[in-house]
């Protein structure tokens, strides 16, 4: 049973030993993560402190153990519809949009709006920037190799966003899967193209401690399904720094049940599950 | 009495029995009731306007670190796990399914357990897995009243015999007794 205590102590260690800060996580799935941990690595409270004060690569490892690493391909279709026919075609007059996936873990989400953004003639002027606190999921989503098996059923996402128009059901775009991926059944893979793979910028970045690091501001910024691991206070300043960095007009893409509670919700229109930075 | 929350455990077979007794809660029930039901795959969306139909108080899935009211029901919404924090409000997480679920119900119960101590009553209904019963066990040895629909009356008695099994459960009811002891709690 791990104590409060335990869980005090183990993060003061971090933060001495590192950069990294948990301090405003959320408490009931940091404890639960820790848990694992000791269960996994078959250890306890003082074994994970001595050993992560001693071990850097070891301290690296239980940072992508705790943090949790859930995507999927276009996850939450309807959100992907939205950005398909209401958000992404108002960018079609700019020179250029500038888009960052921040916590972008394995990188199905990057690859999702790299797919819709090639099907609307955006992918050229299209920058994508992309982040992540642990190096090992950066390196997974440059990779772009995915289990097919585990996959399958997020084809159905994307034959929802990518070939359907719920908007109008006579409307059916045949894309071949292969356009954008090659499917091994025998390896259990599926490969993300090339182009695809090269196009975005990838960099290591903290939420807690990091600014904007790609020196630009942003028309979309992407952030789903993080947040949730952490406390109101750093939430809210989380969602402080994508509102300085995003252009006016600019919108916020959070998870599905995820919500700007604080003050800074002031700066934000909430507009079909998404939010609208205000014009100020 | 004393109470401050109800929390149901059960699956997607439960689906009838948990509509039943939403259905019997007045309009101004005091508690607030929380709902941790497995899912099937295919059936994400639509739940709550299904047990909204039925049910007298307003029926909700909580968005994360959402402050938690008094007299409404909430749903661990499909593919998250549904936390009770510190401060009285919720905390979502998508970490993997536990016993192949995601809500798990063990999470929840061991989370209100914690929080709530004396003042919560856990129920595990019908469900064909055995999460459940370790959530339960904590919510009892926290000082809360556990409660598990009588297995006789189960469609697939799993989660409810691992329940029972897991800790000395303070009462085995059938839907209409869970009910009354419901409504006793006003």
């Amino acid at each position: 049973m791990v104590t409060d205590e335990d869980i005090l102590k183990l993060i003061s260690t971090i933060k001495v030993v590192s950069t990294y800060n948990f301090t405003n996580y959320s408490e009931k799935s940091f404890k639960r993560r820790v848990e694992k941990l000791l269960i996994d690595y078959k250890t306890d409270v003082n074994g994970l402190i001595s050993k992560v004060s001693n071990d850097k690569e070891f301290l690296e490892q239980i940072i992508k153990d705790i943090t949790v690493n859930t995507t999927e391909l276009f996850r939450n279709p309807e959100i992907w519809i939205t950005l398909k026919y209401r958000i992404l075609p108002k960018f079609k007059k700019n020179k250029s949009i500038f888009i960052w996936h921040a916590g972008c873990s394995s990188g199905q989400e990057i690859y999702s709006m790299l797919i819709l953004l090639n099907e609307l003639e955006l992918f050229d002027k299209a920058k994508i920037f992309a982040s992540d606190i642990n190096t090992k999921m950066l390196e997974n989503a440059k990779r772009g190799e995915y289990k097919y098996r585990f996959n399958l059923g997020y084809l159905d996402n994307f034959d929802k966003v990518i070939k359907e128009n719920p908007y109008n059901y006579d409307e059916y775009k045949d894309v071949p899967y292969t356009k954008y991926f090659d499917i091994d059944k025998a390896k259990d893979t599926i490969m993300m193209k090339k182009f695809l793979r090269d196009k975005p910028v990838y960099r290591k970045h903290d939420l807690v401690n990091d600014g904007n690091i790609f020196y630009s501001k942003f028309d979309i910024i992407l952030c789903r399904n993080v947040i949730i691991y952490f406390n109101n206070k750093l939430q809210n300043s989380v969602i402080e720094l994508f509102s300085n960095n995003l252009y006016r007009n600019g919108y916020l893409v959070l998870g599905a049940h995820e919500s700007i509670l604080g003050s800074v919700a002031n700066n934000f229109e909430r507009t079909k599950g998404l939010y609208k930075k205000k014009p100020v | 009495m004393n109470y401050k929350a109800v929390i149901i455990g059960g699956s997607a077979g439960s689906f009838q029995v948990v509509t039943k007794i939403l259905a019997s809660l007045p309009e101004n029930y005091p508690l607030s009731v929380f709902l941790c039901l497995h899912r099937l795959k295919h059936i994400r969306s639509g739940f709550v306007e299904a047990l909204s139909i039925k049910a007298k108080m307003p029926v909700e899935e909580p968005i994360d670190k959402e402050p938690i009211k008094n007299g409404k029901i909430y749903l661990a919404p499909a593919n998250y796990h549904m936390y009770v924090e510190l401060g009285n409000k919720f905390a979502l997480s998508t970490e993997e399914p536990i016993n192949h679920s995601r809500p798990s119900i063990d999470l929840s119960f061991e989370s209100v357990a914690y929080n709530y101590k004396k003042k919560i009553v856990g129920i595990i209904l019908s469900g064909a897995n055995r999460d459940g019963a370790m959530g339960l066990k904590a919510l009892k040895d926290a000082g809360g009243t556990a409660i598990v629909q009588d297995p006789k009356e189960c469609q697939v008695p799993t989660m409810t015999t691992a329940s029972i099994n897991a800790t000395n459960v303070d009462y085995i009811l059938k839907t209409d007794e869970i009910i009354k002891f419901l409504l006793n709690l006003r």
